[in-house]
């Protein structure tokens, strides 16, 4: 009897966290093909990391590239590849939040059925694990396999035991190799060499393996633990909405995390020891990794002895959150309402005509309030902010000196430049992807039988809510940072450039058939990975020329005002082609992706 | 300003909902829809306010098709859908100023219409509450006000009672006879029979997509030569055999 209710339930809940919580909210289709579909995403992923394995094998082991630099390669890839893993499972472990504890719903369904507490515990815990075991075999099904061949070692490799003291100037990127192998290697290597030990293919492909579980077990048990202390510690009530905000801060904190780390041997080897690597749990397991593959260099011992430290803590504090949930928090969810009453409408501006105001005040609220799409648009915000961050920290080779070494902030740099107008990109089209999501296709009738059409109206409607959503606050940020540090005319002037550029990208997220933001249905298979978004990282070198072309036309007034009247120009123009395509009598508001079919049976 | 379904079908695929089904809903008349579960009541609901296109046949209203002059249509219904799905992330009176705006109704007097109907139906001291934490009947009360905002001329109630307590129901069942008074048009389908029977003047029974009566519930009752609405509906539209579907309930259980 045990057995099959623990069968039942492990499906249930197992489907549950990818159908319902992690795919969408409303899809009550068929779990098995959204399950499929997850899987191909990963195992997509898993194809293209393979590919890089061959590439970057191909490139770096052979004869030319010396072994030290071979060395400090396979670390920074096999760090790569343990963070991308961290973050996966970071990401799946976050959003997939509310299904991996006891909810009001697991109470109030199962709970007047007789099912021993022991039974629904165990089958939860067993689909969460199913679920991150499907996870990891996924991304790393062909990565997996490809990177333990490249990364195998067949030689000891001599390296520079990293605990030098006093510390030695650092080096650019660029002159690192021919530095390291001609002035600084031989130093080293006197001062303290050191012999890393070959680790053969079947050695490392069982270490990838096992510190890939490690990293991605240790990952998913943080956010668990996180959530289930929150849980323990805060009355219910204060819970549920400290929780939303919880998800959204560990969501921001995995994608910045994850593009501000740089590979542990850059962090060794450009300066003297600094204390704070020991705390990023992505080092120790690319520690753990070389440890189980028997190629461990002396500094990356600490790390290793780390990670198994992590590890055990993690496991069981998530362990301990777990089962108190079980014991504990089933009986505060009965007594409590899951919602927290009595909010007082937040006052929200004007925007337009009564019909115009309903619009975006509806696409605010729906944005503010809803946890999935704050989720997904606060994905695309983290990924403009760390590559603002990363454009802040580039080396000057790859986006040129600055005008003053002694004030780098107070000058019109390329970086500076380049990091507003990616995060204006981003949060546009983020915002963009979150309004093609709808909230709750079944409430949609409302505006169904509202005496509305496409047209002017509705396209003033949703364009003030992007604007009010995305451009405006992008803008207000580059205007406070950059206002009291630049001179005020390339502040105005680059301001006024990223305000058109804004206008231009928001007039474009208008084209086609007109929705009303949230409420069109959507398709998951077809478009659900935003192929879209990926265009931003081939756009990072367009974004980096356009920004050196305006830094030279900011040193011109001239120059300046005929950049400003191109951009108003276009701008002017993308204004008019979406009011000329939002024509009532030309346009169309859609509430289905599909539309409807147009052809007829003739049921002969 | 006369509702007028004429031969109206809605085919799905390979399922027909909706077959030929005609009828008038005159003002001032309350026009009781009536049949079992799947019968097509909602569905013709759903074709009258656009939310779907009818396969075939023609939907009138004041003698022309909503078709030709949707939008203007639109402005003159107040629907109740049968289902109680409301944005629930926003609050009850949010609920409703969206509605007013969308309408397009004055902000001031509307505030303010709000304001007293929200006092009227008991809801004023949840104003401010997620609709997410409003009870079945509390959303059911935010329907019937949304539908109303606007004094409409075409009043659709589709099974507007479910989840209502006691008190608001004896209101709603006054309310729906005073609007049918001010001369507007009230189609309203239902389950609960004996309100039907005390409400209306007029029922439209349907039966797997047909209409299988069309009539004022007395001429009805002088035809079958039966007491009762239930007992007309019960042979025209039940095909079971009530009592012996129980007995067969309980047997099974019982085995």
């Amino acid at each position: 009897m045990q057995k099959l209710q623990f069968r039942v339930l492990y499906r249930q809940f197992l489907f549950r966290i990818v159908d319902l919580e992690l795919l969408s909210a409303h899809a009550e289709g068929d779990s098995r093909t959204l399950l499929g579909q997850f899987a191909s995403l990963l195992i997509y992923c898993s194809v293209i990391l393979a590919a890089l394995a061959g590439i970057w094998a191909a490139n770096v082991r052979n004869d030319r590239v010396p072994p030290l630099t071979q060395l400090t390669g396979a670390w920074t890839m096999e760090h790569f590849l343990i963070a991308t893993t961290m973050l996966t499972v970071g990401l799946f472990a976050v959003l997939s939040w509310d299904s991996t504890f006891p909810d009001r719903r697991d109470v109030l369904v199962l709970g007047p059925l007789p099912i021993p507490t022991r039974t629904l515990f165990l089958a939860k815990v067993a689909a969460v694990a199913s679920a991150l075991g499907l996870t990891l075999a996924a991304l790393h099904l062909l990565a997996g396999i490809a990177w333990p061949l490249a990364l195998a070692q067949y030689d000891s490799a001599p390296a520079p035991a990293l605990v030098f003291d006093p510390s030695l100037p650092p080096v650019r990127a660029a002159d690192f190799p021919a530095v390291m192998n001609r002035d600084i290697a031989p130093l080293l290597q006197r001062l303290a060499p050191v012999s890393v030990a070959p680790a053969g293919p079947i050695r490392a492909f069982f270490a990838y393996w096992i510190a890939m579980l490690a990293a991605g077990t240790f990952m998913f048990c943080c956010v668990l633990a996180v959530q289930g202390i929150a849980a323990q510690f805060l009355p219910r009530r204060c819970f549920l909405r400290v929780s939303a905000f919880l998800q959204m801060a560990v969501f921001c904190l995995l994608v910045t995390g994850y593009f501000l780390q740089k590979s542990p041997s850059a962090v060794l080897m450009t300066g003297p020891r600094q204390s704070w690597i020991s705390w990023i749990p992505s080092y120790w397991f690319a520690g753990l990794y070389r440890q189980l593959s028997g190629s461990l260099h002396p500094a990356l011992a600490p790390f290793a002895r780390r990670a198994w430290l992590g590890l055990l803590v993690a496991v069981v504090v998530t362990a301990a959150a777990y089962a108190a949930s079980y014991l504990r928090t089933l009986r505060k969810i009965v007594e409590a309402p899951d919602i927290a009453p009595g909010y007082q409408s937040r006052w929200l501006p004007r925007l337009g005509g009564s019909f115009e105001n309903a619009l975006a005040q509806f696409s605010i609220r729906s944005l503010l309030r809803s946890r999935h799409h704050r989720m997904i648009y606060a994905f695309y915000l983290g990924v403009g902010f760390a590559l603002a961050i990363l454009f802040l920290k580039a080396p000057p080779e790859i986006v040129g000196p600055p005008p003053s070494a002694s004030d780098p902030w107070g000058q019109f740099s390329v970086p500076l430049l380049a990091s507003t107008i990616m995060l204006m990109g981003l949060w546009v089209v983020g915002a963009r992807a979150v309004f093609s999501l709808p909230l709750d296709l079944s409430a949609n009738w409302i505006f169904r039988i509202m005496p509305l059409s496409a047209g002017s109206r509705c396209l003033r409607g949703r364009r003030r809510a992007l604007y009010v959503l995305s451009v405006a606050p992008a803008w207000a940020l580059s205007a406070a940072c950059l206002v009291p540090v630049w001179p005020w005319r390339p502040a105005v002037a680059h301001l006024a450039m990223l305000g058109l550029l804004g206008i231009i990208l928001a007039e474009f997220s208008f084209a086609g058939t007109q929705k009303i933001p949230f409420t069109c249905s959507y398709l998951p298979g077809k478009s659900k990975f935003h192929m879209i978004f990926w265009l931003w990282f081939l756009l990072v070198a367009v974004v980096l020329q356009a920004a050196g072309e305006e830094r030279k036309a900011l040193e011109s007034p001239a120059a300046s005002i005929a950049i400003l009247a191109s951009l108003g120009i276009v701008a002017g123009f993308c204004v008019l082609r979406s009011n000329w395509q939002a024509r009532s009598n030309y346009a169309e508001l859609r509430f289905e992706e599909e539309p409807s079919d147009r052809l007829l049976t003739l049921d002969l | 300003m006369m509702l007028e379904l004429r031969h109206v079908c809605k085919r799905f695929t390979g399922i027909t909902a909706v077959d030929d089904v005609s009828f008038q809903a005159r003002p001032g008349e309350i026009t009781g829809y009536l049949g079992p579960n799947g019968s097509g009541k909602s569905t013709t609901m759903k074709m009258i306010t656009g939310l779907l296109e009818t396969s075939s046949g023609e939907i009138l209203f004041d003698g022309r098709p909503i078709r030709s002059e949707l939008l203007a249509f639109k402005r003159r219904i107040g629907y109740v859908p049968e289902e109680p799905s409301l944005y629930s992330h926003l609050s009850g009176l949010e609920y409703l100023t969206m509605v007013g705006q969308l309408r397009e109704l004055p902000a001031q007097p509307t505030a303010g219409r709000i304001d007293s109907l929200l006092h009227l139906l008991s809801l004023h001291g949840d104003r401010h509450v997620p609709l997410s934490s409003y009870s079945k009947g509390m959303r059911q009360k935010v329907l019937l006000l949304a539908a109303l905002l606007h004094n409409p001329d075409l009043i659709l109630l589709d099974e507007p009672f479910a989840g209502l307590d006691v008190p608001t129901s004896l209101v709603l069942r006054s309310l729906i006879q005073e609007l049918a008074a001010r001369g507007k048009v009230v189609l309203y389908s239902a389950h609960e029979l004996g309100t039907v029977e005390r409400v209306s003047s007029h029922v439209v029974i349907l039966h797997r997509g047909k209409v299988v009566a069309d009539d004022s519930i007395e001429r009805l009752r002088t035809l079958m030569s039966l007491p009762t609405l239930e007992e007309i509906f019960s042979l025209l539209a039940v095909d079971q055999d009530t009592a012996a579907v129980s007995r067969d309930i309980a047997d099974l259980i019982r085995a």
